[in-house]
Order: structure tokens, then sequence, then C-alpha cells
């Protein structure tokens, strides 16, 4: 429980870490914090155009069906990819002064997130033009989207302390993450997946997710609540895993950064 | 368990480091190079002991490589002991190095909000310190320029402005008095002189004895990880100075 103590005294470290984030990201571009929505928008063009246009997906709707999925996917990849990196980013700050290190990665899971819930207006715009309405089920959105903040707070605890002792992390995570967005029914459904390896995609935390987006979002019906059940204590396997690791790492951050 | 009056407990402290000779950092060069990754053991510190108790104002010097800036390292909890323990109590800032904890883009007083929050602050109690961290930096207009753009001095005189603006219990200072003006010394030494006597716990590391006779009420002498010497500021350097010259 030490950690909650910790996050609550250092609570304005925390706001202005994540406030940083948030702000800074696009901070000398020109287009600004536009890019939010620019850079999905154009990654849902193409790939809309390949699955779509060039290999003819029979999904009704095929924008809308990916971009409640790709919205989430760049939220985790994100997480993955920054959160690897932000203990050895930040190695001069490390070095100089002590606070709670898992300010680091946990502010960089908010920032996200917050990114995240702008972004999730291009889904609303995309679920609306194309005429599929609001529905009530909208509200569990917020169920959904806790339940991934509380596996990325897992994932970033793990990945941003081993990566400190493993800097070949991060370059295989580059790698790692593109197969894994294949290995995720982002531009295909799991009932295409035949059952002799859809074990596999159930072992992955984003399936259950984006299946979640999409029952609210395009079929515009409840989420599966056992799916859900299963992320959230797979969420909650890795917070403590995460926190056992990063505790035991992170003691020596500032002699081997 | 705190024993009264204890602000800093260090309890049979040893600490080592590794040295590398040239350090295998990625897998391909760890799996190619396995037996390039010599490394010698270094000890740094060993038994230290010691009590720092309230008002005390103690100066660590010693050559250099003696592990005074080591043993302040392992106080601010930013490394850790492999045998031992330290403990501290109450609210505890440092100056380790120039310019802790800024960054560079922000400007002065975006950087008093983010270094005085590493320090655990909340806004409220940053709004109420803001006037007089701007008013000791004597930093006047620059307060709203970017960080990058000081001079080593003014960057110097922010971070302290901060770190002796935080109520804290317990302030560790690395060799920072080295910069700085001589009117900007003085400033700094009278502020620490007000701190002793409100019994305020320091710790310094230093290579100026004047310093040292002027301000401290107990100086330790380190050398080669062990304790040689503690006590009253005048007899140990005199010691010490006869021992290094």
């Amino acid at each position: 429980m030490n950690i909650v103590k910790n996050l609550y005294k250092y609570r304005e470290l925390l706001k202005t870490n994540t406030k940083k984030d948030v702000g800074g990201k696009y901070k000398n571009s020109f287009l600004g914090i536009l890019w939010s929505f620019i850079n999905p928008l154009l990654q849902i063009a193409v790939y809309a155009l390949v699955f779509q246009v060039i290999l003819k997906s029979n999904i009704e709707n095929y924008a809308v069906y990916l971009c409640c999925a790709l919205i989430p996917w760049q939220y985790f990849n994100s997480i993955v990819i920054r959160g690897a990196g932000v203990i050895i980013d930040n190695g001069n700050i490390i070095k100089k002064v002590y606070f709670p290190r898992e300010i680091l990665p946990i502010s960089v899971v908010t920032s996200e997130a917050i990114n995240f819930l702008i972004s999730t207006i291009i889904i609303v715009i995309f679920v609306l033009v194309s005429g599929l309405g609001i529905n009530i089920n909208w509200l569990w959105y917020f169920l959904i989207f806790a339940i991934q903040y509380i596996v990325s707070i897992g994932i970033a605890l793990i990945f941003s302390s081993l990566t400190v002792y493993f800097r070949d992390l991060l370059h295989l995570l580059g790698v790692f993450m593109q197969l894994l967005f294949y290995a995720t029914p982002i531009v295909y459904s799991i009932s295409d997946v035949p059952a002799s390896i859809s074990w596999l995609l159930k072992l992955n935390p984003m399936t259950y997710l984006i299946d979640g987006y999409r029952s609210i979002f395009y079929n515009a019906t409840m989420p599966n609540f056992e799916g859900l059940l299963i992320v959230f204590i797979m969420g909650i396997v890795l917070c403590v895993i995460g926190y056992l690791l990063f505790n035991k790492l992170q003691k020596r951050f500032a002699e081997e950064l | 368990m705190q024993e009264k009056n204890v602000r800093i407990e260090v309890e049979h402290v040893y600490k080592d480091f590794n040295i590398y000779f040239d350090k295998a950092n990625s897998l391909k060069e760890k799996i190619l190079f396995w037996n390039r990754n010599k490394k010698e053991k270094r000890e740094v510190l060993k038994d230290i002991n010691l009590q720092i108790r309230d008002g005390e104002a103690v100066a660590l010097i010693g050559v250099n490589g003696s592990g005074k800036s080591t043993l302040l390292k392992l106080m601010t909890k930013i490394i850790y002991p492999d045998k031992g323990k330290i403990e501290t109590y109450g609210k505890l800032t440092s100056l380790l190095e120039l310019g802790a904890g800024f960054h560079p883009d922000f400007s002065g007083r975006e950087n008093i909000y983010f270094n005085a929050s590493i320090f655990g602050l909340t806004k409220k109690q940053i709004d109420e310190r803001l006037q007089d961290i701007i008013d000791f930096s004597e930093l006047g207009s620059y307060i709203d320029n970017p960080v990058r753009t000081y001079s080593s001095g003014m960057y110097m005189r922010l971070a302290f402005a901060v770190a002796i603006n935080v109520d804290a219990d317990i302030l560790l200072v690395d060799e920072i008095l080295a910069v700085g003006d001589q009117h900007f010394q003085d400033k700094c030494i009278n502020k620490m002189k007000e701190l002793k006597k409100e019994g305020k716990t320091m710790v310094f590391v230093t290579h100026s004895m004047n310093t040292v006779k002027e301000f401290c009420t107990r100086a330790v002498w380190l050398d080669k990880g062990i304790v040689r010497m503690d006590g009253e500021p005048n007899e140990v350097i005199e010691e010490y100075l006869k021992e290094t010259l």
C-alpha cells in the first residue's frame, strides 16, 4: 500500500508530468494537437484502402469497424513503446533527485489515456456519419476504458524497468508490436480465425478490449462481460507482477543509467 | 524506530560499485563478447555508521573518490546500500548537481512548479512560496525565459532558491556553492545560518575548509570509504590538512 500513499503524496508531480506529456507532445509542430486526429485518420484510410478496396473484405461499414479497434490499439501501442523508454529518457532527473520512480510510467499511461479520450471523438464521428446513431451501450465505454488503464499500468511498469537492464528490448518491442498488430483482431474479426489458433489470440488482452469497444460502438450491443472479466484479471496480475518487478529493479536505476 | 532528535541514521552501510571496463550493453554484444564483460568490484563505502541529529550542520570532507558524494546519494535514496540500513526522518531536499530536475524547455517559473513538486509539494503550497523563491533567486524578468537560455550561475540560483524554500527538515548539498558570485554565496550562507537556527539538519560535501569552519557544527572525514575522523570541525580539519598537504 506504500505505492498508493506515495502517489497521493506526490500527486502534484504526477499532474505536472502528465500535463507536460499531453501538451508537450506536439509543442513545436505546426498543426499541434490536430495531429492527434490526423494520424489515426490517415491510418484508417490506408488500412481501409488495403483491406476493403484491394482485399475486398466483406465486413459492412469497414471504416467504422476498423476505427473502433485502431484507436484503442494506438493507445496500447504508445503505452508499450513510450513506457519502455520512459526511465531511460528521464535518466538525468533520476540520477539527481529522489522521487517515487513509478510516477514516470504512470504519468505516461495517464497522458496517453487522456490522448485516447480525445481520439475517441473520432470513433464517435465515424459512427454518427455512417448512420449507426447513438445508443445507451456507449456508457460501457468507461468500464472498458478503466480496465484498459489497469492493463496499461501493469505493462508500463514491466517494460519501463526491464529496458533499463536490457536495452535491446526497445528495438525488439518495435518489431514485436508490428507482429502483435496482426495477431490482434483489428483488421479482421476473431470469428474468421480458425479454432486451431484462436486460443493464441485469447492470450492477448487487447483481443477482449477491442471486442468490447466494437460491441458497444459498432454492434450497438452490450460488451461480452465474461471477456471483460478475463482481461480485468489479466490486468490485476500484470499490475502485481509489474509492481514487484519495478520495485526490485528500481533500486539500481541510478547506477545503470 | 526513530530515536529522539535523530534525523539521519546510517547503520553499517556498505556500498560497492561495479566498474565495467568495456560494458556490453546490448544482447548482441552480450552474446558475441561475453568475455568482454570484465568487471571489477570497487568498495566505495565500508561499514559506515553515523547518527545526525536535529540542528546539526555536518560537513563531509575528504579527497576525491573517498565516497563523500556516494554517501550523500545514499541518504537521498537515489541509490541503495548493498548492506546495512539508512533511514531519514522528515522531509528531505537535495541539491546534488546543478539544475537537478529542470526541464530545459520550460520557463524558470514552470520549472519551479516542476522542481518543487518533485520534492513533494502540492500546487497550493508552491503558490504560497512562489514569490519568495523568485525573490531569492534574483532572476527578475528572466524567470519567464526558458531555462536552457540561463547561464550556469542563474541555473544554480534557481535550483538553490527552490531547495531552500520548500521547508524541508533535512537539506543535503553537494559542492554547489562553488558556483555563483560572492554576493549570492554570502546570501546562501546567511539563509543556511537561519535554517540552522530554526533547527534544520544539513549535510554538505565540500572542499572549502573556510565554509566548514565558519558554518558547520561537525565534520566527518571520509578516507577510502571509511570514517577516519568525526568531530569538532577545527580539529578534524587540522588533522585532515596535516595528512593531505
